[in-house]
């Protein structure tokens, strides 16, 4: 069929090529109300997701101040004492390579503990 | 008129082309119908037409689509902007927080939406015990909404929200949290309300800490650990001989690093208002001590480097030294002459004076110029005080200086001098900045030579080992240092005595040995005024009292410095009774 005759044609008086026309024009608008009608839910999930990000966020900053607060060296080193803790004497450090000479020697009564 | 009417005239070759356009375009339609392409040529234009639409429906399609696949939404990027008094966090060296901002609320009240105005007073003034009952009355009784207070925790807005008062409302603010409280706080200072640094590093770096935007963090040099124990024996030693105030330093002095910083009493940048002056005050940097025998440190290193003595060269200390108006004593005698390593392992004052004479005064200028004594000291902290100094360097003034007297600087001035002298005679200022990994430090400029750093490491060791240091010995840690105990001045005199007042010092550096570019970690301690006790037999000297301080510092701090112990049976063997000379009696 000639392009003329595609575009000349009719059904019940009207052309094809209008009607055809027509269904692209009402397919696009369906198209684009169901994408706004999708896009404006997920603008409101986004809305609500940031919101609560914001409120984590928020939490988040909270905690970690209450952690650092926690975590406090003097505060550690306080409740250390207090449990009746403390460093281990350089006296009771020995290097790997002398491992050995340790294990060799007799072993130590806990009254001769320096 | 026509067209034909306006180019009626002679024309130019321009106007001519114009002409025939116009009248091409004017003629179109008859054109058409005589060649019967009329019908043909309006499908054309409807084409067109329809074309053009059709573009722009697909390019509204492609930037939806654009818009829909490549939003910021949902892909990690925050969209709300940061506040306008948002603060980056400050960080430690290892990243953990020391200053953050939180959330915060602002109170407002709104009388005009109130039935019984003096209800809601009663219920603030019961939930926030620190507003203004004053301020508050005159709010309410006016007709306008008014903020009230600010920097009101989640906790106690929700508390007050649940109180449902009409006509109070909050609205959202950041405040800044020192979550460490009185912990480090001279070091990380604090700032104001609408987010403007006001000291320490809040205020060194301010312009950094507010254009990161609270986005990213800002890292200090600090290690929080090595803060922890340098304040934990920093508070002992207060509690122990109750010091007017104190002051420690921990710093790398190859990179110039400032890995602690402490200054007691200190006060909590949470609650700045009720402190007074003298907490406030960052003695490390801000206060200007004279140093007493510390100072021989720089004067041996000036004789060595200057050529003017050796460690082997001998002092007559025998009698009291006169120069000019005043007569410097030892008051512990001993031998009647001294090499200069007994000099300064017996911290002679005669000794130490007759070597700056021995050098002169420009020598001295020369040398104590160039470790930064005659400066404040370069660095971040704005409050880096500037130093006292004599107008001349007289014969007086440099005997006086040699011993650590007539001089006083900050001990901030005094690390950063310290560090160029035994970290291979380099000069450079220290930084409260981090260094990242395998990032070379300042340039900075040689002012001794690396044979005289590695002579006064040597010197400092045996210092520890048998001279006025003995107390900050630490098993396997190789430590030097030297102490100072310097009389003050009690209405323009220098009172000595057993109970007179001193300002007791001690500058540590572990481990002493090693090539001279190694990490090395330098301790000062200051302890200014402290107070006999029966503990330390009713000595003050900083044998007795700055250098256990350095000695358990250094400890405490070397596992997280990376100093491995090298223990040898020497060091688990007993030590020697202090004598009176190795006890810092001559450094009164």
């Amino acid at each position: 069929m000639k392009l003329s005759g595609v575009l000349t044609r009719k059904v019940r008086g009207f052309r094809v090529i209008d009607l055809a026309a027509m269904l692209v024009l009402l397919a696009l608008a369906l198209t684009v109300y169901a994408f706004k009608t999708s896009a404006g839910r997920e603008r409101t999930d986004i809305t609500d997701i940031e919101t609560q990000i914001h409120d984590e966020s928020r939490q988040v900053r909270l905690l970690q101040a209450q952690v650092v607060r926690l975590e406090s060296p003097d505060r550690l080193e306080r409740l250390a004492s207090q449990s009746g803790q403390a460093p281990v004497s350089a006296r009771q450090e020995v290097a790997p390579d002398a491992l050995a000479t340790v294990a060799a020697a007799p072993a130590l009564t806990p009254a001769s503990h320096p | 008129m026509t067209v034909a009417d306006v180019f009626a005239g002679p024309l130019s070759p321009i106007g001519r082309w114009l002409y025939k356009r116009l009248w091409w375009v004017e003629h179109g339609y008859e054109r058409a119908r005589a060649s019967e392409s009329a019908e043909g040529d309006t499908r054309l234009r409807i084409f067109f037409v329809l074309g053009l639409f059709g573009a722009g429906f697909v390019a509204l399609g492609l930037g939806a689509t654009k818009a829909a696949l490549f939003s910021p939404y949902g892909h990690g990027v925050e969209l709300t902007a940061p506040a306008a008094n948002a603060r980056a966090d400050l960080t430690d060296r290892n990243g953990q927080v020391l200053a953050l901002d939180v959330p915060r609320f602002g109170l407002y009240v709104d009388p005009r939406e109130m039935a019984f105005p003096d209800r809601v007073r009663a219920a603030l003034l019961q939930a926030v015990p620190t507003i203004a009952p004053e301020k508050l009355a005159r709010f309410l009784a006016g007709d306008r909404r008014e903020y009230v207070i600010g920097d009101l925790t989640p906790e106690t807005q929700a508390a007050i929200h649940a109180l449902a008062l009409p006509g109070v409302s909050f609205e959202e603010e950041t405040g800044r949290d020192y979550p460490l409280q009185r912990f480090a706080a001279h070091v990380i200072g604090f700032s104001s309300r609408d987010g403007f640094g006001i000291s320490g590093a809040e205020k060194a770096f301010d312009n950094q800490i507010r254009a990161a935007g609270g986005r990213t963090p800002v890292a200090l040099s600090i290690d929080l650990r090595v803060q922890g124990a340098l304040e934990g024996e920093l508070a002992r030693a207060d509690a122990e001989f109750q010091p007017d105030d104190s002051v420690g330093l921990v710093v790398n002095v190859r990179t110039g690093e400032i890995l602690a910083m402490a200054s007691l009493p200190t006060f909590d940048p949470n609650t700045v208002t009720g402190f007074d002056r003298n907490t406030m005050t960052n003695h490390a940097a801000a206060t200007v001590y004279e140093p007493g025998s510390v100072m021989k440190v720089f004067t041996v290193a000036m004789g060595l480097d200057a050529g003017v003595a050796t460690p082997d060269k001998i002092f007559d200390v025998a009698t009291p030294l006169v120069v000019g108006s005043q007569t410097i004593h030892d008051l512990e005698h001993g031998p009647g002459t001294l090499t200069l390593r007994e000099v300064f392992t017996h911290s002679s004052n005669i000794g130490a004076a007759r070597l700056g004479l021995m050098a002169g005064p420009d020598v001295m200028n020369r040398y104590f110029r160039a470790f930064g004594l005659f400066d404040a000291a370069p660095s971040e902290l704005l409050e880096s005080a500037r130093p006292l100094t004599p107008q001349k360097l007289t014969d007086n003034a440099v005997a006086s200086m040699s011993f650590g007297h007539a001089i006083a600087v900050s001990p901030l001035a005094l690390a950063t001098g310290m560090s160029a002298i035994l970290n291979g005679g380099v000069y450079r200022p220290l930084t409260l900045r981090r260094l990242d990994p395998g990032q070379a430090p300042a340039t900075g400029h040689r002012v001794i030579q690396e044979t005289t750093s590695l002579t006064m490491l040597s010197l400092m060791r045996q210092n520890v080992l048998e001279g006025t240091g003995t107390q900050a010995d630490e098993i396997g840690l190789r430590v030097g240092g030297k102490t100072g105990t310097a009389t003050k001045l009690v209405h323009g005199h220098y009172v000595v005595g057993k109970n007179a007042a001193n300002l007791a010092s001690f500058a540590a550096i572990f481990p002493t040995d090693g090539p001279i570019g190694a990490d090395r970690y330098l301790v000062l301690i200051m302890l200014d005024a402290p107070k006999a006790n029966a503990a330390d037999k009713g000595v003050t000297t900083a044998a007795f009292t700055a250098a256990p301080t350095a000695g358990r510092v250094i400890d405490r701090i070397a596992p997280f410095v990376g100093v491995r112990r090298v223990i040898t049976a020497s060091d688990l063997a007993p030590k020697p009774a202090p004598t009176a000379a190795t006890s810092g009696a001559n450094e009164q």
